[in-house]
């Protein structure tokens, strides 16, 4: 009965997309605060390759970051 | 100009007004977060969430189709019956401004016009279908997924950086609450934007100036736009006082958490259009991130307020729409009834807005 009502495929895909972009972009951007002050901290020891590793960590998930979000607004727009 | 292009230019004015009220009614659920934990200063998040409130909507138009298309039946539908739910959604829109409870403007919008339409042209013209699959059942799943991802979200963070020094992280988190509440203002405005549009188009449907099913005009989409992000501007901060402070005492990592999470289930709500009420989706997302942390975080009480608040939304305005219907309907079938309707209707809120403002004046969340 419900199912005749509700488009539940259409259902699903905007729970599994809410998901993934709420957790996904949530763990991406944590990284990236992780990276931030392991540098921070690794930099101020003076422990200069693990600083840079971190940095490079950092710069990546912002990356990823910013390309996520750029990919949701243009999923939106496309349609 | 004939009596139909009076009522039509009164509905798309009361439209036009209502989406103002709703940006005004919504600004909260947009900034709190940021301006609870510190991430913007209150007018410059107000600020800011207009502006993205305005670019919003221009990027989808599947909420107003559904708006237009799958909640009654254009045929059965006059400007009358679009004017008096619209006046029944902005009544209920003051009524919950006036005490400070964040209901749900896209669910007292539907409400309205389904109640003036049940007593206008019979429950025929009402589409339960589309009601049911395409608003009332998104309306239950949205906030829950909402409470989940935003729950998920911060449990997830904490363990990424719940080893680190808590100034950084709270200051990176601080930073990008910057770009989650710029989403969550973008994704504010293209659902809520988005219904105006639908109702307006709606009306020129039924006044015969588009054909069924026509996508809204480029002067409604803008007008639309404009006017949320006017009301957005104007600001609600009785509401923000409640969604920020009084739910959860949130950090920047929830914060962002819930931003976050409000923000991916309206954008993905919106591309399946499905036009569903961004205050519950905000609070379902802010109480997950309080959850994730500590259950007792959450402010059950003020949260349950806020349930009762949505479950008379939608029957309240459907009632006020329909009464609306019958007053105006006894005024005939000219434009006189919609006029004497909205001169009453813009004197009430006057008053409204008068003794609120008497009573104290709203105080900005700290």
């Amino acid at each position: 009965m419900l199912a005749t009502l509700v488009d539940t495929q259409a259902l699903a895909q905007t729970v599994l997309a809410a998901v993934l972009g709420g957790v996904g972009v949530t763990l991406i951007f944590s990284i990236a605060i992780l990276g931030a002050a392991r540098f921070a901290d690794l930099n101020r020891d003076g422990r200069n390759a693990a600083a840079v590793a971190s940095a490079l960590v950092a710069f990546v998930a912002l990356a990823a970051f910013a390309a996520a979000i750029a990919f949701g607004i243009i999923v939106m727009t496309s349609k | 100009m004939t009596d139909q292009d009076v009522i039509l230019a009164i509905v798309v004015a009361t439209a036009l007004a209502f989406d103002f009220t709703n940006g005004f009614h919504d600004t909260a659920n947009v900034v709190a977060t940021s301006i609870s934990t510190r991430a913007m200063s209150p007018r410059l998040a107000v600020g800011f969430a207009a502006i993205l409130n305005f670019v919003g909507a221009f990027i989808s138009l599947e909420v107003a189709a559904t708006v237009a298309q799958d909640v009654v039946e254009a045929d059965a539908i006059t400007p009358t019956i679009v004017f008096a739910g619209l006046i029944g959604a902005i009544t209920w829109n003051v009524i919950t401004w006036y005490y400070g409870m964040p209901s749900s403007s896209s669910h007292a919008l539907i409400g309205g016009v389904v109640g003036s339409t049940l007593v206008a042209a019979g429950a025929d013209s009402v589409l339960g279908d589309g009601i049911v699959g395409k608003v009332l059942i998104p309306a239950v799943v949205a906030p829950i997924v909402a409470f989940v991802v935003g729950g998920v979200a911060i449990v997830v963070c904490y363990r990424v950086v719940g080893r680190q020094r808590p100034g950084p992280v709270a200051r990176g988190f601080r930073l990008g609450q910057i770009v989650s509440g710029g989403l969550l203002a973008l994704a504010h405005g293209t659902n809520d934007a988005q219904k105006t549009m639908g109702v307006i188009t709606l009306a020129l449907i039924a006044n015969g100036n588009l054909a069924a099913g026509s996508d809204p005009p480029v002067w409604v989409v803008v007008s639309a736009a404009l006017a949320i992000a006017l009301g957005t501007y104007s600001g609600g901060w009785r509401i923000i006082r409640t969604m920020g402070m009084r739910i959860i005492k949130m950090d920047p990592a929830q914060g962002f958490s819930a931003q976050g999470a409000g923000a991916a289930v309206i954008l993905a709500s919106s591309h399946f259009g499905y036009p569903l009420s961004t205050t519950q989706v905000i609070a379902g997302a802010v109480m997950g991130a309080g959850a994730g942390k500590r259950l007792s975080a959450v402010r059950w009480g003020v949260a349950g307020n806020i349930v009762v608040a949505w479950l008379l939304t939608f029957p309240a305005a459907a009632a006020i729409g329909a009464v609306t219907y019958g007053v105006t309907h006894a005024f005939g079938s000219g434009a006189l009834g919609p006029v004497v309707v909205t001169a009453a209707g813009v004197a009430l809120v006057a008053l409204a807005f008068t003794r609120r403002m008497r009573q104290g004046a709203p105080v900005p969340a700290r």
